[in-house]
């Protein structure tokens, strides 16, 4: 009775093992296939009265031989744009209408410094190029790749489509592993909304791990009570907006009499 | 530097920059008694603001900088209001027109092409003649000094036809006796070129008093900010009612600037001859005028625009 019981128990034992041997293997392998990872100093980003844009400071390990590229993409709208033509043969107007269907409002990569084309691959996912790929344009009779790369201009003057060559540091390397650190900037453009900032492991020219966050900017204080008035109640922020706008003309007016009088 | 974050704009400005953009463009409306929307919009573009809601904060804006203006301008006995009243309602019917008509234009689809070629006329012949007219005027100041009667006696045929109107009213204030139907029909011509043009009208309303009513310029200018007053409350109100485009922190700090700048234009005014004003707002005008054609004519350096812009 009691040798069977030890049995019994020496077989459990064994099978614990197993299955706790099993489970660290398991656990090693998903690490060797998702070896980078990722935080995020501040997830959630809060828009107030004297908010002017930020940075938000992001740092990970990934393995040594690997370099790191950080992509920062989001919210998808369509964007309605007017193409310039010529009109009576000299004088340029916006004269066609084009959309770009599925176009993130923002659209920033971070990468080390030395051979930025490197990671600037389609096929890596990573870049202009590679974004073009998952946008449609309307009418489709369009040239997609001028229409894009104008509008990347445009963007890339508002300063909310970036590629900041240089801008990935690298710790030191310990067990094969290294870290790494990125400053990234948040423009004051970049309006409320949800983020993806992705980082991606490249070793000889393909993707070997990637891990993203999500990031969220919010409207609080002043900013959140006027756009929720705007748009949560409009007739009446449009008579606040006419009689402030009146009674500070009154008032300054007043002031100036006061002061002014004398002619 | 102060930073606020404009929550309709989706963007942050330099609080002293829109406050100095409001009270530079304010001091142009209390001197010549035009709204400023054709040089503040451009500019707050510039400044990364987009332009439907640049338009429509810089109408809310002016709300207050008229206010304050029409104010100086009624201490010193320079708004007819009887005229005001009926150039805006005028206006008002006129923009109605306005909108109809681009709407057809639009289906026909060449809309942008009129517009740009109206503005480009409007503002080249309207400034043009102004700087031309006015520049006589000084001349002829110089030799004789006569203040405030530059324009021309409307000739006798022009006259007896005017007079056969009927609803003759005295304006007081303007110093003529005519049809209410004239002022009337000057609005709406204005309402439909400022809404073709999407523009609040001043610069053109200003020309139409001084040249077609023949108004003193002081009057003109402080009957002309009466009436840029109430067309401007009507658009703030229906901007943010129906687009949601009145940015209500720009308006403010452009409010704040502007309104003051409008007290010391009206001080500016006051010490200019009529001759001397218009031919600074002909200047304006004619600079902007450039400015539009040099944009039609010189190939861009980008080859879309966000929808909306001009």
């Amino acid at each position: 009775m009691s040798k069977g019981k030890n049995t019994m128990n020496r077989l459990g034992y064994g099978f614990l093992m197993i299955v706790a041997a099993s489970l660290a293997w398991l656990g090693t392998s998903w690490a060797a296939d998702n070896p980078l990872s990722l935080e995020l100093a501040n997830a959630k980003i809060q828009i107030s009265t004297f908010y002017d844009g930020t940075t938000l400071d992001v740092t990970g390990t990934l393995p040594a031989e690997a370099d790191a590229v950080i992509q920062v993409s989001g919210p998808k709208k369509d964007v309605h744009l007017k193409q310039k033509g010529k009109v009576a043969g000299f004088l340029w107007m916006n004269k066609y209408d084009v959309s770009l269907e599925n176009t993130p409002a923002v659209y920033m990569v971070y990468t080390p410094t030395g051979a930025t084309e490197k990671f600037l691959n389609p096929e890596l996912g990573v870049g202009y190029k590679a974004l073009v790929n998952g946008i449609a344009i309307e009418p489709e009779s369009a040239d997609k790749e001028f229409i894009f790369g104008e509008y990347v201009k445009l963007m890339e003057e508002a300063g909310v489509y970036a590629v900041n060559e240089g801008t990935i540091k690298y710790g030191a390397v310990s067990n094969g592993v290294k870290s790494f650190s990125a400053t990234l900037t948040i423009p004051s453009l970049m309006s409320a909304g949800d983020y993806t900032v992705e980082a991606l492991a490249v070793d000889n020219g393909t993707v070997t791990g990637r891990n993203s966050k999500k990031l969220t900017l919010e409207l609080v204080g002043l900013p959140a009570s006027i756009s929720n008035l705007a748009y949560g109640k409009p007739l009446l922020f449009g008579i606040m907006a006419v009689v402030i706008a009146i009674a500070t003309g009154l008032i300054i007016g007043v002031i100036f009499k006061g002061g002014g009088g004398a002619h | 530097m102060l930073h606020m974050y404009l929550p309709i704009a989706g963007n942050s400005v330099n609080v002293f920059l829109i406050f100095g953009l409001g009270g530079f463009v304010g001091l142009l409306s209390g001197i010549f008694g035009v709204g400023g929307g054709f040089l503040m919009t451009p500019l707050l573009m510039m400044f990364g603001i987009p332009p439907t809601v640049a338009a429509a904060s810089d109408s809310n804006q002016i709300v207050g900088a008229s206010t304050s203006g029409t104010l100086a301008h009624m201490r010193l006995g320079n708004v007819d209001i009887p005229m005001g009243v009926m150039l805006l309602i005028g206006g008002v019917g006129g923009g109605a027109i306005g909108v109809q008509i681009i709407k057809i234009l639009k289906a026909m689809g060449n809309a942008d092409f009129l517009i740009a070629i109206t503005y480009v006329i409007m503002l080249g012949g309207v400034g043009g003649y102004m700087f031309w007219e006015s520049l006589q005027g000084l001349k002829k100041s110089k030799n004789a000094p006569a203040e405030e009667s530059s324009a021309p006696e409307p000739n006798d045929g022009k006259k007896s036809l005017v007079q056969k109107l009927p609803l003759q009213y005295k304006f007081a204030k303007s110093g003529c006796e005519i049809s209410m139907l004239l002022p009337l029909g000057f609005g709406i011509l204005v309402g439909i070129l400022a809404a073709i043009m999407g523009v609040g009208g001043g610069f053109i309303m200003v020309p139409v008093m001084v040249y077609l009513l023949r108004m003193p310029m002081h009057v003109v200018v402080g009957t002309s900010l009466f009436q840029i007053l109430f067309t401007c409350v009507n658009v703030t109100i229906l901007q943010s009612y129906s687009n949601h485009t009145v940015d209500f922190v720009l308006a403010v700090l452009l409010l704040l600037g502007s309104t003051i700048g409008a007290q010391v234009g009206t001080a500016v005014s006051k010490r200019l001859n009529a001759d001397q004003l218009k031919i600074m707002l002909a200047s304006l005008v004619l600079l902007v005028c450039a400015k539009m054609m040099a944009g039609l004519l010189m190939t861009p350096t980008i080859m879309v625009a966000l929808k909306g812009g001009h």
